[in-house]
């Protein structure tokens, strides 16, 4: 049975979507609202958050810190590098294990799946170490590399090369199309979509990432924003200074909120990708 | 190919690039405190800074412009900074100065990877003769000085003294305090009985630290043994008892509040929630501000006192306290006398430090009329000599604390017999001490 474009059970269900939306954006809102308000009147209790006055201050203590657009600087450069390095190596690797037969091909693929198992946290002594040894650490090479392994990369693009109908190559090969060529003009274009995906998550993690730079970057030239807005936290951040504590979030958020922005489409698209 | 690479070597010089230092000696000097560059970062004013960020900050600018020859480079790090700190030194970069809590010199100390400052100090005419006893024993590990004490701190009785005002708990202007944990008890039932509040105030919710502070301050007031050597602690006794029972006590009458975090228990108090909150130094000019604030509920009623002593051994706070530690690297001459007399600096500015509200570290400092003039500095003048660290000895204090909270927390909320808590508590130590490398 049919309901009406207003019937009751869509009232409901519009409501219920509502309420789900708005607990879903009440922290956010929340973050904002104190982020406005001065860190004394927050230190007598956040209810004053519902009143005027309100300030800028809190963003302007951000941006009078000379250091902040290096630390943005470096979020790009490294998010941008890390991002960039993944699609070429997973879509290279994705190629060669989807289309190019080779011994211990299978295995090798196995090996690489293994890594999806391995947590971060097991390897980052050892990681560190092999870093120190090369004087990678305080150098963008040593905040981009650790990301360029990824594993999930190369799955998702052998994955989506294997679902290529093969035909497309070799109408290729009989136009005499090397096979660099047939993968660089043919099959990379009809991978955008996977790229994408690759793509967004990937920028996303490393723009968020804090551990690996908190240990590698330690000069705070090379400091990440990440890094960077946590060092400036005066102790007991969370008592004495929580609007400039909720302005840095804001802050801190508003270029993955650009990035989210842009590529809504291809977000919502990957997510339903990675969930079939 | 040539153009590949070409974009080759660039990519491997941006990668590799660091930056390069020329011009006067830099000195790398890494601290927590936070950043406050927007309303200080070019400031050398330090007698009108405020705050531990503000004072520090106008320090060091106020160094830089007054020593031509050196520059000091500022690294600052998300409080405590120890993880950086270790990655660093496992690296083999470490910076050339950084803070450090005392509690924590033993574990750096113990491994080497910090260096003793005495012949350093000597040469700047820093002597530990000048340093408090709390600072003393703070910095020095086996006859050497491991770190430049700048401060030490403590848990303070905070007073709402309208309150205790009304709960007739004040006599000659000055708040009656508790001499046992019988008119401990009294004076609270009295206050509650008078303004409907619990006496005390405490962070009793995701607390790592509050309730071991307690417990070591009334051991030591017990002169109770709690570490017999650096290795073991002693919990199981019947003085740990007597003070987990008193806090229970509180906790089960209602004399205190509950399911409060620290951030709602410092707010708490400056809204009138409470007659004493058990915090430290750090606190005492946001308070102080609050009560010269008409309509604060601290306005022309807040002091603040060293905790009493409850019980008749000794008095004594458990205390602890910033410095500046110097990582074990391989370093100039030049740089070297640079870092001396950054630290030379430091220990003679240390007036202007304890305006944040820490206590001094130096005797001369003390004893000036210029730091008892400061609010409320005459009334907490006996900690200098009630301030006790824990043995120098002793490592993991930070994780020592947390775990005896979180046993306390359990034994005080009802979650656990004392007893039971107080075993877990030395067993779980004494694990962590035990396994030390």
């Amino acid at each position: 049975m049919g309901q009406t474009r207003h019937g009751p059970g869509r009232i409901a269900a519009t409501a219920a979507l509502a309420l789900a939306a708005l607990i879903m954006a009440a922290p956010l809102l929340w973050t904002l609202l104190l982020s406005l308000k001065s860190n004394a009147e927050l230190l007598r209790g956040t209810g004053t958050a519902f009143a005027p006055p309100y300030t800028l201050q809190n963003y302007a203590d951000i941006f009078g810190h000379s250091a902040v657009f290096g630390w943005l600087l470096n979020s790009a450069i490294v998010s941008l590098g890390v991002t960039f390095g993944v699609l070429a190596l997973s879509s290279l690797a994705g190629y060669g294990f989807a289309r190019l037969r080779f011994p211990g091909r299978d295995v090798i693929f196995i090996l690489v799946l293994f890594g999806l198992a391995i947590p971060e946290q097991s390897v980052i002594i050892a990681r560190h170490q092999m870093f120190s040894a090369l004087s990678l650490h305080n150098t963008y090479g040593g905040l981009i590399f650790p990301g360029l392994a990824a594993p999930f990369g190369v799955f998702l693009m052998t994955q989506y090369f294997r679902a290529m109908p093969k035909e497309l190559e070799e109408a290729a090969w009989l136009d005499g199309a090397s096979r660099f060529r047939t993968f660089w003009k043919i099959l990379l274009p009809l991978s955008l979509p996977a790229q994408a995906t690759l793509g967004i998550f990937t920028f996303l993690a490393t723009w968020n990432d804090y551990w690996w730079p908190l240990i590698s970057a330690t000069n705070s030239d090379m400091y990440t924003l990440t890094v960077g807005v946590a060092s400036s936290q005066m102790n007991f951040a969370q008592t004495n200074g929580l609007g400039f504590l909720m302005a840095q979030a804001v802050f801190a958020s508003v270029p993955i909120l650009i990035v989210y922005v842009i590529f809504q489409r291809y977000i919502v698209a990957g997510v339903s990708r990675a969930a079939a | 190919m040539r153009r590949a690479l070409a974009c080759l070597t660039m990519l491997g010089a941006l990668l590799g690039c660091a930056p390069k230092q020329a011009g006067p000696v830099q000195i790398t000097l890494q601290r927590f405190f936070g950043a406050c560059d927007a309303e200080y970062g070019s400031s050398t004013n330090v007698a009108a800074a405020e705050g531990e960020c503000g004072i520090v900050t106008t320090l060091i600018n106020k160094f830089n412009a007054e020593n031509p020859d050196i520059h000091v480079k500022v690294n600052v790090v998300y409080w405590p900074g120890y993880d950086q700190l270790s990655a660093e030194l496992a690296a083999g970069d470490p910076p050339d100065l950084v803070t450090m809590h005392q509690s924590v010199i033993s574990d750096y100390a113990q491994r080497r990877l910090i260096m003793p400052l005495d012949d350093g100090l000597a040469s700047v005419g820093v002597s530990p003769a000048s340093f408090t006893r709390a600072a003393r024993e703070g910095v020095m590990r086996g006859g050497h000085v491991y770190a430049l004490p700048f401060d030490n701190w403590a848990p303070l009785w905070q007073i709402n003294m309208n309150l205790f005002r009304a709960a007739g708990l004040v006599q000659g202007g000055k708040p009656v305090l508790p001499h046992s944990p019988e008119e401990l008890l009294a004076q609270a039932r009295q206050f509650k009985r008078a303004t409907g509040k619990p006496y005390l105030l405490q962070s009793m919710v995701n607390e790592p630290a509050a309730y071991a502070r307690n417990l070591f301050t009334f051991l030591m007031q017990q002169n109770a043994v709690i570490f017999p050597d650096p290795h073991h602690i002693r919990l199981s006794t019947p003085q740990a008892h007597r003070v987990l029972a008193l806090f229970k006590q509180i906790y089960d009458e209602g004399l205190t509040s509950k399911d409060q975090d620290y951030t709602a228990a410092t707010s708490g108090f400056l809204n009138g929630q409470g007659g004493v909150y058990l915090v430290g130094t750090w606190m005492i000019g946001a308070y102080e501000q609050a009560s010269k604030q008409p309509g604060s509920p601290l306005a022309n009623g807040y002091a603040v006192v060293p905790y009493p002593q409850l019980y008749p051994g000794r008095d004594a706070t458990y205390a602890d306290g910033h410095s500046w530690v110097m990582p074990t690297a391989k370093r100039s001459a030049q740089k070297t006398r640079a870092i001396f007399r950054l630290l030379r600096f430091l220990k003679d500015n240390d007036f202007e430090w304890s305006r944040t509200g820490h206590l001094p570290a130096y005797r001369d400092v003390i004893d000036s009329a210029r730091w008892r003039a400061l609010p409320h500095r005459a009334g907490i003048a006996g900690l200098v000599d009630a301030a006790t660290p824990l043995p120098p000895g002793v490592q993991r204090q930070f994780i020592i604390q947390q775990i005896v909270s979180e046993e306390m927390e359990s034994a005080i909320t009802g979650q656990k017999p004392i007893n039971t808590a107080l075993a877990d508590a030395q067993r779980r130590v004494n694990d962590v001490l035990f396994n030390l490398l």
